[in-house]
């Protein structure tokens, strides 16, 4: 597998590797870029060229985690990936999620007990998911930045503490595996235990869909995980250390 | 990688190099997951990690961490150590992989033991749930907590917790409303016999 650096042409790497187009709509590009390489459009879109060469790694290669050279990042340049990634879940990934699932149950000849299950699963699911992101953006994110400020200039300390007294990012760490596990669960019960009295070919448009969201929601639980509670550990200890 | 075999493999090297060839190889194995670590003692970051595992390190590595491994991994059911043998001119063993062997030749060793495990696995289980395991679902279908279920049954909450364990292996699903959900399609249970609303 090889890995793409700043020469790399970018019609080039999509070529290669198609599931990278959402994420590099979230880095801030937008098709129609000719033959320029990763460095010319980071330069005329003020796109930090490390962070987009590596992200687009990271999500290109499993196996590519550079967890040292990816904790210089900084903190508000992370948060604000995972946000727009948060944002392409809610405003297409999600609903498209919820298309293609009622064209697949609705497609059944009758209204049948265990099609109306695997909507409310479904959407038990969702709203957990669009619960935790939710979470993670009016509280969790604020909470990093806030931290990340106080460490930066700790005139504003006092302040911090009052807001949050006893706070570390441990209380907020959790989760995660819930919303994979039901993930998975979804998959399993379309693929082995529903009956199959639905137009397949509207299941396996679902299911992709499905794959696809995971895969993105892997890699983005790979960056809060690695990248970002790191950073958040090192700041409190930072924080800790200034008493 | 959602296999329902769980098995993992844990890769240690302080080498990228190494640590990235042997992930290529590997992949095409039929382990449901790689796990790279530069030292034996990082995957206490992997504290949930279940199933089977197996761990390939030198044999330097594995007297330096060996036991701590098996400390962390507490709730696996297996761990096979395979050692990683960095000389070109060393014994062949099917117990050590050695980094001038042919990827196939790699890949086969690492599927031998899977086998070992998947074989052992179906001797006593096979992806039937058995009547203990039926009633502990029915008892969990409709709402009741692993303490409650073990006091209705009469078992520890540790057997309960067991069991649980077993049939999400069997069936593939992990959460309480997918495996409710289970239930109805199997026909364990009946749509009118939970709260909907609350269960899925």
């Amino acid at each position: 597998m090889e890995l793409f650096n700043e020469n790399s042409k970018l019609a080039f790497v999509i070529h290669k590797d198609h599931s990278l187009l959402p994420v590099i709509n979230r880095l801030g590009i937008k098709l129609g870029f000719g033959d320029k390489t990763i460095r010319n459009i980071c330069e005329e879109n003020q796109i930090d060229l490390n962070f987009f060469v590596e992200t687009i790694n990271v999500f290109h290669y499993e196996a590519y985690f550079p967890e040292k050279r990816l904790l210089d990042f900084s903190i508000s340049m992370v948060i604000e990936y995972l946000i727009k990634t948060h944002q392409y879940y809610k405003d297409y990934l999600i609903p498209e999620n919820d298309r293609l699932i009622e064209l697949f149950l609705s497609a059944s000849p009758d209204e049948n007990t265990e099609n109306e299950l695997v909507r409310k699963f479904y959407a038990k699911f969702k709203e957990e998911f669009v619960i935790h992101i939710n979470f993670e953006e009016r509280e969790m994110f604020p909470f990093i930045l806030e931290l990340n400020a106080v460490v930066e200039n700790p005139e504003k300390r006092a302040q911090f503490t009052k807001k949050y007294p006893s706070f570390s990012i441990e209380s907020f760490e959790k989760e995660h595996s819930n919303m994979d596990d039901k993930m998975d669960d979804l998959k399993n019960i379309i693929i082995k235990y529903l009956p199959p009295n639905y137009d397949q070919n509207r299941g396996n448009a679902f299911l992709a869909n499905l794959f696809l969201f995971e895969k993105d929601l892997k890699n983005h639980s790979r960056i809060e995980d690695h990248i970002l509670m790191p950073k958040v550990k090192q700041l409190e200890i930072l924080l800790a250390n200034n008493e | 990688m959602n296999s329902i075999h769980n098995i993992s493999i844990v890769v240690i090297s302080q080498s990228d190099v190494v640590l990235t060839g042997l992930f290529e190889i590997l992949k095409s194995s039929m382990a449901s997951e790689v796990i790279l670590l530069h030292r034996g003692d990082e995957l206490i970051d992997y504290p949930a990690l279940n199933g089977h595992i197996i761990i390939i390190a030198t044999s330097e590595e594995q007297e330096k961490s060996g036991s701590f491994m098996r400390q962390i991994l507490t709730s696996t059911q297996n761990i096979h150590f395979i050692t990683l043998q960095l000389h070109p001119d060393s014994v062949y063993s099917n117990r050590t992989i050695n980094l001038f062997d042919t990827p196939t030749l790699i890949c086969y060793k690492v599927n031998e033991i899977v086998n070992s495990f998947l074989s052992d696995q179906s001797k006593d289980t096979d992806t039937e749930l058995t009547k203990r395991e039926i009633e502990v679902l029915q008892l969990l279908t409709k709402g009741y907590s692993n303490k409650e279920i073990a006091d209705q049954l009469f078992v520890s909450t540790h057997t309960v917790i067991s069991h649980r364990k077993n049939i999400s292996e069997k069936t593939g699903i992990k959460s309480a409303s997918g495996l409710t959900m289970y239930a109805i399609l199997k026909k364990i249970i009946d749509v009118s016999d939970i709260n909907q609303d609350e269960l899925i």
